[in-house]
């Protein structure tokens, strides 16, 4: 009798079956195809896109660029983010004016952000290069060097998001019971000692849970590299999303894109199952 | 020795602590005894560091301790919370002051070990604080304490909120482990004076932030220096009757010293357990509250107050009419400023 409740379960699975499901097979379908702008249609052409992947240099190289981007920003992320919130954290005044401050980043449209951004970086016409020169470092290439604007990339990445870390840090610091720091400062601990064997510790689950929602975010990186660099120049910002939507919309090589998008989830998803389970053995103490 | 000089601690302009002056040997236990709100905590708190001072010094062995953080204090301190930490299992938890003390991983862990075991948790060393009853919570901040082997050892109520069988036990069990901490100065704030009685080599009576009295346990509860002293020492507290007095007279009978009294106002101090049931005195029950195997009834006798203990379970309802006696005689007298009289 109690087999009716999974009935009540029927609606919800359809529909994540109608919006999960069917694009996921229809995709792994269209990857076993050669559908482009001269052949449109679901031909079958066995493992070919596959095989084209594992040779296409250009592919992998994006997946590195964008391995390196995404571990670098949300580290910097998380380390300012930290340093931020513990700033803030005894301050009641300072914690709400920072709050309010800090969500403007992360409520501006990527888009908006990175056309701003792309002005600030302007090698002649923005202000960042004559500041720089004012204060006596100089001016930077930085949307013609390949070095300069991978950090632009970073820099606005970095600027985007602290703000996430920094609430979500913020929120766990807050919800830390007070005891153990009394016990720190009578046991001989100072703050540095402190912050190692108490704060950093006992925010191990929180840290995991935001460095793994920044890095899922963070590997799906599109909308900054599109405006501010356009993958350029060369090739050097160019990461898996946007040479993926290169040969998809630009190229229009669907099957060849759906081939390299599967392999870019499989990957994703791997990795960052191993970098979760790291992460919560090092960070989390209820795992050991 | 630890010293205290003059020791004064202002919050929003009111004295939570004033004038304290005392000092501490080491190899004893001196009971802070004082009613909720006296300071007893706060003293605890001004000689650990975690909160500064106004005024004053708190020196051991001559060496002023006023400018030093907390965390560089010689000091070991169990609070009336179960304090420990949740990320740590019971081991580090107690190993954690030797490992910052700098003392090698394996040795402050066998350290932590034998300390648990000598307060019978030695085989709950892998398991979280969270996993523990109170009482065993409790157990693991003690442990912590003592393997700090700290020359001053604060321990502001530690007991209290456990449940009375076990306050019973653990109270036992930390005069036998304090035994062996020949050297250390041991505080011990509470505000049970039946605690204070049994536990202390010597006992402190804060009351209102100041130290109304200090001495050996019973000298002090059979000489309280005032009626604020004669309260906190009292449990039940002491009844306070008033009277006055015309004319020199001899009340050489009264209390266990002969006094002489002046004309004026006086009270006269009576403890719970000098009235007794059975005399000549018709008073009235307006409260009966049975604690274990003692029964406190309150009265109203002529307009008085008065609080009788019997060492057994008597029910009587309010209302009930008690012959009563008091043993006037064991009367402690003090005047109207309130300091014992004729002394």
């Amino acid at each position: 009798m109690y087999r009716q409740k999974y009935l009540f379960l029927l609606p919800g699975l359809l529909v994540l079956v109608a919006i999960i499901l069917f694009p996921l097979l229809f995709t792994i379908r269209v990857s076993f195809s050669s559908w482009d702008v001269y052949n449109p249609g679901l031909d079958w052409i066995g493992g070919e896109n596959y095989g084209r992947l594992w040779e296409d240099a250009r592919y992998w190289q994006a997946l590195g660029r964008l391995t390196l981007l995404s571990v670098t920003t949300v580290l910097i992320q998380y380390v300012l983010g930290f340093a931020l919130a513990l700033m803030v954290w005894r301050d009641l005044a300072a914690r709400r004016l920072f709050r309010v401050l800090f969500l403007i980043p992360m409520m501006t449209t990527p888009v908006v952000m990175s056309v701003l951004w792309r002005t600030i970086f302007h090698e002649s016409l923005g202000p960042l290069n004559p500041i720089l020169e004012s204060l006596g470092i100089g001016a930077a290439p930085w949307l013609s060097s390949a070095g300069w604007a991978f950090a632009a990339v970073v820099i606005v990445e970095v600027w985007q998001w602290t703000p996430f870390m920094f609430l979500l840090l913020l929120a766990g610091l807050l919800s830390l019971p007070n005891e153990p720091y009394l016990a720190a400062k009578i046991d001989g601990a100072g703050p540095v000692r402190t912050f190692f064997s108490v704060t950093f510790p006992m925010l191990g689950a929180i840290s995991v849970g935001a460095i793994l929602i920044r890095l899922i975010e963070a590997s799906k990186i599109m909308e900054t590299v599109y405006v501010l660099t356009s993958g350029g120049p060369g090739t050097s910002t160019e990461t898996s999303s946007y040479y993926i939507y290169i040969r998809g919309m630009r190229d229009f090589q669907i099957g060849y894109s759906a081939a390299l998008s599967l392999t870019y989830l499989i990957i994703m998803i791997v990795a960052l199952t191993v970098i979760a389970k790291l992460l919560v053995r090092a960070l989390v103490k209820d795992a050991a | 020795m630890l010293k205290i000089t003059d020791l004064e601690l202002l919050v929003g302009g009111v004295a939570h602590l004033a004038a304290i002056n005392a000092s501490f040997q080491p190899g004893t236990l001196t009971t802070i005894l004082g009613r909720t709100g006296a300071g007893k905590t706060t003293l605890m708190r001004a000689i650990a560091g975690l909160i500064a001072p106004d005024r004053g010094q708190i020196l051991l062995d001559g060496t002023g301790w006023t400018r030093l953080p907390p965390w560089k204090r010689p000091v070991a301190m169990v609070t009336q919370q179960f304090i420990n930490y949740p990320h740590l299992n019971v081991r580090d938890n107690v190993a954690f002051p030797l490992v910052r003390a700098g003392v090698a991983k394996a040795d402050a862990a066998a350290r932590a070990e034998a300390a648990l075991a000598r307060v019978g948790l030695a085989a709950m060393v892998d398991r979280r604080p969270s996993a523990l009853s109170g009482g065993q919570q409790q157990r693991v901040a003690i442990a912590r304490a003592l393997v700090k082997k700290a020359p001053v050892l604060l321990l502001d109520e530690p007991f209290v909120n456990l449940d009375y069988n076990l306050r019973e036990a653990f109270r036992k069990d930390l005069v036998d482990l304090l035994a062996v901490e020949t050297g250390t100065v041991v505080l011990y704030a509470s505000t049970d004076p039946r605690e204070a009685l049994q536990m202390g080599d010597q006992i402190v009576l804060l009351a209102d932030g100041r130290i109304v009295q200090s001495g050996s346990p019973r000298d002090v509860f059979a000489n309280p220096a005032s009626l604020t002293a004669a309260r906190v020492v009292n449990d039940p507290p002491i009844n306070p009757i008033p009277f006055h007095q015309n004319g020199v007279a001899d009340f050489g009978a009264l209390g266990q010293q002969a006094i002489t009294l002046p004309s004026g106002a006086y009270t006269l101090g009576l403890r719970a357990s000098d009235i007794r049931a059975g005399g000549p005195h018709q008073a009235r029950v307006t409260l009966t509250e049975v604690t274990g195997s003692e029964t406190l009834t309150h009265l109203s006798l002529n307009g008085l107050d008065l609080v009788m203990q019997e060492k057994s379970v008597v029910l009587r309802s309010p209302g009930d009419v008690v012959g009563v006696h008091l043993d006037l005689h064991k009367g402690l007298v003090f005047g109207a400023d309130g300091q014992r009289a004729g002394v």
